[in-house]
């Protein structure tokens, strides 16, 4: 495995920078993990939801006799009577479901607003007595013309999906300009336009949503086994939904099937089955099937875009005008935010001079919208494709276009021009050297020759930067919500515990945040115990998300070890008599000058401090605390390229290399970086060659099951070579950094525009997203579109 | 001519014996019991997994007489009397076995819900002693979904675990 250089004050690195083997993986490969489907409490009850069948309709009655008195139903309640125990509230930092308006109930009451809305919840013995109750719980609706798309919503004349909200606009339309715009256009020798959209998608992992509720009517206590990517981010949002006192609700989580940013905060189904636990003292548990998670759990990516690119000859991009819609579905979430990250983001690593970018976002009757890895991916495609459109337009090769706008690391500008800072940025080395690895001019020749024959090669390059987290900014220090807090203790047999907010849900932090610690503190990795999904035990923090792990959970680590191991050589210096710079932990034993031959037992010297043996008014508990900011912190990010063969009579798209030059800085564990890098890689392949999340005209959803919304299998993803680049250490200590959503960033592009390449000589222009068969073929002219 | 028997009621349990994992179990069930959810609820083996309930993902796979199938799709009355094989029976003596290993080794999967899917069907393959390469495996593996990893870390480690030409 890689060698590395020290890292600092721990001594050598043994363990960062190698692909040790995943601590996890003793219990996920025995079947011995512990989802929230495996959960067993005594008395547990099971919920299942009556859904809506419209789009959108008033509710005009629900009558729910028959089914309280089926075989094994314990209660039914309808939206009147969970609103009675519990209202929403917002449910993710940053969500705009806050209180209203919209003003809404978690169970529908007035009105269902898209296709699975919850009319009804069954709690029975079981869930097939629960299913077989929704049967026959009755609901009188009226239906109402359906909204379905961004488009009808702006129009005035449509019908309001929420009353309160005075039309189907939930925010904007907001403009913000940068740079001097008005300038801009006028140098440019050419306005090169396009409307460019992202299609719906899907997060879908393999384990949807659930939930086991546990209140406890003698104490007052709520206990929730959740699938979340963060226990206090839900322990919050239940305790205020509930009216709970955050004190009196408690979230484990275990082991979790996968998110991708779907399992934040927590769903309206899952308080309404808190709620239902609190009023019938008995643990509720629901366990989402695959039809409601692919219908309601949650959407994403909706957007669509109007984009004018003021050019010179020579290819440079000197400013961009561009109008965002998002189609954000039915109930208020995130897309509010994910605007403002689109448009900081969009100038990417460019040297763009100037910006105008307005946004609006549209409710619909749809699913609502959430966060999807890399939920601002939007301003990656709507750049790059726009990169290859001009370069199409200039008769240039879209790479000579991007080497010439791309940004050199310490030169101006040094910052985007919506503000983020430039430090750091490798976007250049990368581009190089991917020009390099597939040998471009031989490629050209090649596709020149094919062509010849009839057949359609392309190549596609797309390069992006990952705010993970993003380099510090002077001007604007980190929000106290953003930082990192850890605790870290050496327990009484030698091992040391460290206490994390995050919530791995396939990242293998256990095992991560093990090796930074033993590193640092002198230990072996399998001495370390990662303490993580238990809001009574987890120091405060949102949890895992937006690829801020390495830097800051893995920074608070480096720092709590760092803190720790001294506090432990004070200790072990007056229990030995001696000085602690004379000590050091190496292979979990205390040796230097003054310990025992052989050395002293991190268990013997952690029982002696509890024993108290130690001079009155030495600090004996083992304990260090620390809070991170980040450091300097810097970019993720690189290149890809994808080598493909479009197979015009059929409209297939074989994909011949799909290589990857990424820079993540100091990588902790090579293979579950790569892991991360292909996952997301193999997502965006996905988005653009099988998935789609498809309405019909009424709002009917037809991509209801695993038949209808296709995911990649193995013979659908190619190998994907992978190259790192670590260029730069913009922080002393802390250059780790995350990883998890650049993939899915930037394989969309990537393979688009490698398929624009290939189509070039038949006169398609993509500006799309979506291109299976069915569409390539109608953009070839082959099929009528 | 004889009468028509009464009709079964769907909540009767039928009497069910089994092999799970070399042991004998026997349990009552629904006629409408599925085979993963007998396994799941009334014997506690909760590494069986389901994905989606509807026969595509194939996290359900166990193995029945040998065979690989998808548990969520058969009831429980329709293996009485077959010997069936989940992920929990595949650690030998509490060992990972060699299969297991090299997924190890290899960073096979990432969040694990996919995994006892695919390792039964990977057992199953491996036990047919069969020379595959990497494209035959990738073919063998179509049929379960893994959302996390892009399936080359899962193609590596059976390549690893038929390398080492043990059968699981
Ligand atoms: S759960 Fe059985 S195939 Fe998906
Ligand atoms: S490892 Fe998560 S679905 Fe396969």
């Amino acid at each position: 495995m890689a060698e590395r250089s020290p890292v600092g004050g721990g001594g050598a690195a043994r363990f960062v920078g190698a692909s040790v083997q995943r601590g996890e993986d003793l219990r996920l490969l025995r079947g011995q993990g512990r989802y929230v489907d495996d959960v067993r409490l005594p008395g547990m009850l099971h919920a299942a939801f009556v859904r809506s069948p419209l789009a959108h309709a008033r509710v005009v009655g629900v009558v729910t006799e028959a089914a309280r008195r089926a075989r094994g139903v314990v209660a039914v309640f309808d939206g009147e009577e969970i609103a009675r125990l519990a209202r929403p509230r917002a449910s993710i930092p940053g969500g705009t479901d806050d209180g209203g308006p919209p003003v809404y109930t978690l169970l529908a009451t007035d009105k269902v607003r898209l296709v699975g809305d919850p009319v009804a919840l069954v709690v029975a013995e079981s869930r097939y007595l629960a299913e077989d109750a929704c049967e026959l719980v009755e609901v009188r609706y009226e239906a109402l013309p359906a909204v379905v798309s961004a488009e009808q919503a702006l129009d005035p004349k449509s019908p309001p999906i929420f009353e309160d909200l005075g039309g189907n606009v939930i925010y904007g339309p907001t403009t913000k300009a940068y740079g001097d715009l008005a300038g801009t256009f006028a140098r440019a020798d050419l306005v090169v336009q396009a409307k460019i959209s992202q299609h719906r998608q899907q997060n879908v992992p393999m384990e949807g949503r659930g939930i086991v509720a546990s209140f406890d009517p003698e104490t007052g206590e709520l206990l929730v086994h959740a699938a979340t990517q963060g226990v206090n981010t839900t322990r919050a949002a239940l305790a205020a939904q509930l009216g709970l006192a955050a004190e009196k609700v408690r979230v484990l989580a275990g082991d979790i099937g996968g998110s991708f940013g779907l399992k934040f905060g927590i769903s309206r189904e899952e308080v309404a089955c808190a709620a239902a636990s609190r009023a019938l003292g008995r643990p509720v548990r629901w366990i989402e099937d695959r039809g409601e998670n692919l219908t309601v759990s949650g959407q994403a990516r909706e957007e669509s875009f109007e984009v004018e690119a003021a050019v010179t000859r020579e290819g440079e991009i000197l400013g961009m005008r561009v109008q965002m819609v998002v189609d954000a579905g039915a109930y208020p979430g995130l897309a509010p935010m994910v605007v403002d990250s689109v448009r900081e983001m969009i100038p990417g690593p460019y040297r763009l001079q100037a910006l105008e970018f307005s946004a609006t976002v549209a409710v619909t009757n749809k699913a609502s919208y959430v966060a999807y890895r890399g939920p601002w991916a939007a301003e990656t495609f709507v750049r790059e494709r726009m990169v290859d459109l001009v370069a199409t337009e200039l008769g240039l090769d879209p790479l000579e276009v991007r080497l010439r706008n791309v940004a050199r690391r310490g030169e101006p500008p040094l910052r985007m021009v919506t503000g983020p800072p430039l430090a750091g940025i490798t976007a250049r080395e990368s581009l190089e050297r991917m020009a390099e690895l597939i040998d471009l001019p031989e490629f050209r020749r090649r596709q020149a020759a094919a062509r010849r024959e009839g057949r359609y090669l392309g190549v596609g390059f797309a390069t992006y930067l990952e705010p993970a987290p993003g380099p510090r900014s002077p001007d604007s220090p980190p929000d106290p919500g953003e930082l990192e807090h850890q605790r870290m203790r050496l327990e009484a047999d030698g091992t040391l515990s460290v206490f994390t907010a995050q919530m791995p849900h396939g990242q293998g932090h256990e095992t991560t945040l093990a090796q930074i610690a033993a590193d640092q503190f002198g230990v072996d990795w399998e001495q370390v115990r990662v303490v993580v999904g238990d809001s009574s035990l987890s120091p405060a923090g949102f949890g895992t998300g937006g690829s801020r792990f390495a830097t800051m959970a893995g920074g608070a680590t480096l720092h709590a070890a760092r803190e720790l191991r001294s506090k432990v050589l004070e200790v072990a210096a007056q229990l030995l008599d001696t000085g602690p710079e004379r000590l050091a932990i190496v292979g979990g034993l205390v040796v230097g000058e003054g310990a025992p031959a052989g050395g002293l037992q991190l268990a013997e010297l952690a029982a002696a401090a509890e024993r108290g043996l130690l001079p009155v008014g030495t600090d004996s508990r083992l304990e260090a605390e620390v809070t991170f900011d980040g450091g300097e912190s810097g970019w993720s990010g690189g290149t890809h390229c994808a080598l493909v063969e479009v197979d015009c009579d059929t409209g297939r798209v074989r994909v011949e290399r799909y290589l990857v030059v990424e820079d993540c800085g100091e990588m902790i564990n090579p293979a579950i970086v790569e892991g991360q890098v292909r996952g997301g890689v193999a997502q965006g392949l996905g988005a653009v060659l099988l998935e789609r999340s498809a309405y019909d005209p009424d709002g009917q959803y037809l991509s209801g099951s695993f038949m209808d919304y296709l995911l990649p299998t193995a013979t659908d993803v190619p190998h994907i070579e992978i190259e790192h680049l670590e260029t730069v250490r913009l922080d002393p200590d802390v250059n780790f950094r995350g990883v998890g959503e650049g993939g899915m960033i930037v394989a969309p592009p990537t393979l688009c525009n490698a398929i624009a390449d290939a189509l070039a000589p038949l006169g398609a222009r993509i500006t799309e997203q979506h291109l299976p068969p069915s569409r390539l073929l109608e953009l070839i002219g082959t099929i009528g579109g | 001519m004889n009468e028509p028997p009464e009709p079964i009621s769907p909540y009767e349990a039928i009497p069910i014996r089994l092999r799970v994992n070399g042991e004998l179990r026997s349990g009552a069930v629904e006629p409408r019991r599925t085979l993963a959810d007998f396994l799941r609820e009334e014997l506690s083996l909760t590494g069986t997994h389901l994905g989606c309930e509807h026969g595509v993902c194939g996290a359900c796979t166990v193995l029945v007489d040998g065979e690989p199938a998808r548990s969520c799709l058969l009831l429980a009355v329709q293996v009485n009397g077959a010997e069936v094989r989940t992920i929990e029976g595949l650690a030998v003596a509490g060992e990972l076995s060699p299969l297991q290993s090299a997924m190890r080794d290899q960073h096979g999967f990432q969040c694990g819900f996919c995994t006892p899917g695919f390792l039964m069907q990977i057992q199953a393959l491996l036990e047919e002693r069969r020379a595959l390469s990497e494209a035959e495996v990738r073919e063998e593996l179509s049929g379960n979904l893994c959302r996390c990893t892009g399936y080359e870390s899962i193609v590596r480690g059976v390549m690893a675990a038929l390398g080492s030409g043990a059968d699981g």
